[in-house]
């Protein structure tokens, strides 16, 4: 046997002896690369909501809160300028609900195939193809609903006025396709991390797959599917690019799903890149929207922890 | 009474350890012939002929990968659940074939329940652990009745008739393995299937089951694995021991060494190993 390398130490006993021999200079600079790298996203959300605000409230200096909350004419940029946000929310409201109708129930119903019924084969197969999906740009999604989906409809509509050529519902349906894997994952994610026994608890009482499924294996991990559905509806109500496609720009206050209108991010993206002066009124119309959707993001999300707290079964 | 029950309202029957009273007439409910079980290529245990009587109970003692638990989730089809576990020979339950292609595994899990080594209560509520069962059989009486009666039967109502609502998983380690042994009678089974159930417990804990086992099984027949060859000692009326071997091809695999009278295999076993295994010299 050879002797191994030994490290110098000091004879227990001596003075110091169990007292730092090595600088540990590496471990104290990978700590504070870490901490940085944590920070950078705190602090960009943060840095957003700062910049949003001096803008929004000499806004509303010159506009008044109630009637830009409650006005149902918008047309900022015109004379005379009309400051009522209604349409916008509706629009934004309207797409975002058709996208979930969409998206919820083939997104959970995946989930479910693949946390509970799939072989680890399938799973293997689709789980990757699904997340494909979800890497797909949104601008393609957005041609997507205009020249295929919406044709589609107008051709093959059973009767009535057949929808515009921009419309919400193609809008709306694309997007739910979109978000279809974002919340899929997520939410077998979350109920892949059941614990085995549970399972195994309820199939030894009699249950079926299905049983398993809703009854046990679902509310174990609500709070992991809540996550996953409010990540979706995040996604639904910033998502851009699809509603400007194919949605159109015309604010628009209506419910009706077959015609033209323009959201909330759909006016942000039009005015942002027209030539608005910095400090008009106009320019000024971004920030406040913009803050609105942050608010109305900010409020669903907390609707939603409160919900999961009521009703989550916590395993662990 | 109101829900159609085996159990009487809500009372204890008498606590006469199930070993002290005379066994009865053996009706035998499970037979067990050339029963192998692969997982992927590897045969866990090979070749088990066994017969389990009726109301009583049966232990299944040995050291650890010889197979007892893989046989055990061959009685009431749990090793279906396993992608890759292969069942090979014969298991009938009151002479019906249970790997029978007309044979509905649910069907079968609803009269052979199963307690398991870690306590897992869903979730849930007390109450909705009990009810869990029920409900998904269909079960269409009283459930509030249902509820008191079973956990009366378990000898646990006194403990939780004021936490009914909480949380299951607010309990002891051994109130919680009881309610899943409570969870499973809920249902009414015919077999209780128990794998190393105290496992996880402390002494006293495990002495509750223990009694709960002894009284259950004058009404239902258990099958339970241990470790713990005292437990054996103390509540089986047979006991089987399984070992392991290694054949000619030097693959290690599970066997049933031998089966007796409980107190036959302590005092006068007829294999070696067994002897060598209960008094403490391994291999």
């Amino acid at each position: 046997m050879t002797a191994r390398p030994q490290r110098r130490r000091t004879a227990p006993g001596s003075p110091g002896f169990l007292r730092r021999s090595q600088s540990r200079w590496s471990e104290r600079a990978v700590r504070v690369l870490l901490v940085a790298a944590a920070l950078v996203s705190v602090l960009t959300t943060i840095g957003i909501v700062v910049a949003l605000i001096p803008p929004a409230v000499e806004f509303f200096g010159k506009v008044d809160f109630g009637a830009f909350i409650t006005g149902t004419d918008w047309s900022p940029l015109f004379e005379p300028p009309r400051f009522g946000v209604l349409p916008l929310v509706t629009a934004t409201l309207v797409i975002t609900v058709i996208a979930l109708l969409v998206a919820v129930p083939l997104g959970l119903g995946a989930a479910v195939y693949l946390s509970e019924y799939a072989g680890h084969r399938v799973r293997g197969v689709f789980k990757p193809v699904l997340e494909v999906l979800a890497g797909i740009p949104t601008v393609v999604y957005g041609f997507f609903a205009l020249r295929a989906i919406t044709p589609f409809l107008q051709r093959s509509w059973p009767g009535g006025d057949p929808p515009e050529v921009f419309n919400a519902l193609s809008a709306g349906f694309v997007m739910g396709i979109m978000i279809i894997p974002t919340i899929a994952s997520l939410a077998e994610d979350s109920m892949a991390a059941v614990p085995r026994p549970l399972r195994d608890g309820a199939y030894a009482l009699g249950s079926s797959r299905m049983q398993v499924s809703t009854r046990v294996v679902f509310p174990a991990a609500l709070s992991g599917i809540v996550a996953a559905v409010v990540l979706g509806i995040s996604r639904a109500i910033g998502e851009t690019m699809i509603v400007a496609i194919a949605a159109g720009g015309r604010p628009n206050l209506t419910l009706n799903p077959l015609e033209g209108m323009q959201t909330m991010t759909a006016f942000i993206a039009a005015a942002g890149i027209g030539d608005l002066p910095t400090g008009s009124t106009g320019y000024q119309t971004i920030f406040a929207v913009g803050l609105l959707l942050f608010a109305l993001t900010l409020v669903m999300n907390l609707i939603s922890i409160r919900l999961v707290r009521r009703y989550r079964e916590v395993y662990e | 009474m109101n829900p159609p029950s085996r159990h009487g309202p809500g009372g204890t029957p008498p606590p006469l350890p199930a070993h002290l009273a005379a066994p009865p007439p053996s009706e035998t409910v499970f037979e067990v012939g050339g029963l192998s079980v692969f997982y992927g290529g590897h045969e866990a245990v090979r070749d088990v002929n066994m017969n389990i009587g009726a109301r009583q109970i049966t232990a299944m003692i040995g050291p650890s990968g010889c197979g007892k638990s893989t046989v055990l989730r061959c009685f009431n089809r749990m090793n279906d659940l396993l992608p890759d576990a292969r069942v090979v020979g014969k298991v009938r339950y009151h002479n019906e074939d249970l790997y029978s292609r007309e044979v509905d595994p649910i069907e079968v899990r609803r009269r052979i329940g199963m307690v398991f080594q870690k306590p897992n209560p869903f979730p849930k509520s007390v109450y909705d652990n009990i009810a869990y069962g029920p409900r998904v059989g269909g079960f269409r009486g009283n459930l509030d009745d249902l509820v008191e009666e079973t956990l009366t039967h378990a000898a646990l109502w006194d403990e939780v008739k004021d936490k009914l609502r909480t949380s299951a998983l607010a309990l002891s380690g051994g109130q919680q393995q009881r309610l899943c042994i409570a969870r499973t009678i809920a249902v009414e089974p015919e077999v209780i299937l128990m794998d190393e159930p105290c496992s996880s417990l402390d002494p006293i804990a495990t002495a509750k089951i223990e009694d709960l086992m002894e009284r259950l099984a004058q009404q239902f027949t258990i099958v339970v694995v241990t470790h713990n060859m005292q437990q054996a000692a103390r509540v089986s009326e047979r006991t089987a021991f399984f070992g392991s071997e290694i054949d000619r091809d030097g693959v290690r695999h599970g066997r049933l060494i031998e089966l007796d009278e409980t107190g036959t295999l302590f005092s006068n076993p007829s294999d070696h190993r067994t002897e060598d295994y209960i008094s403490g010299r391994f291999g």
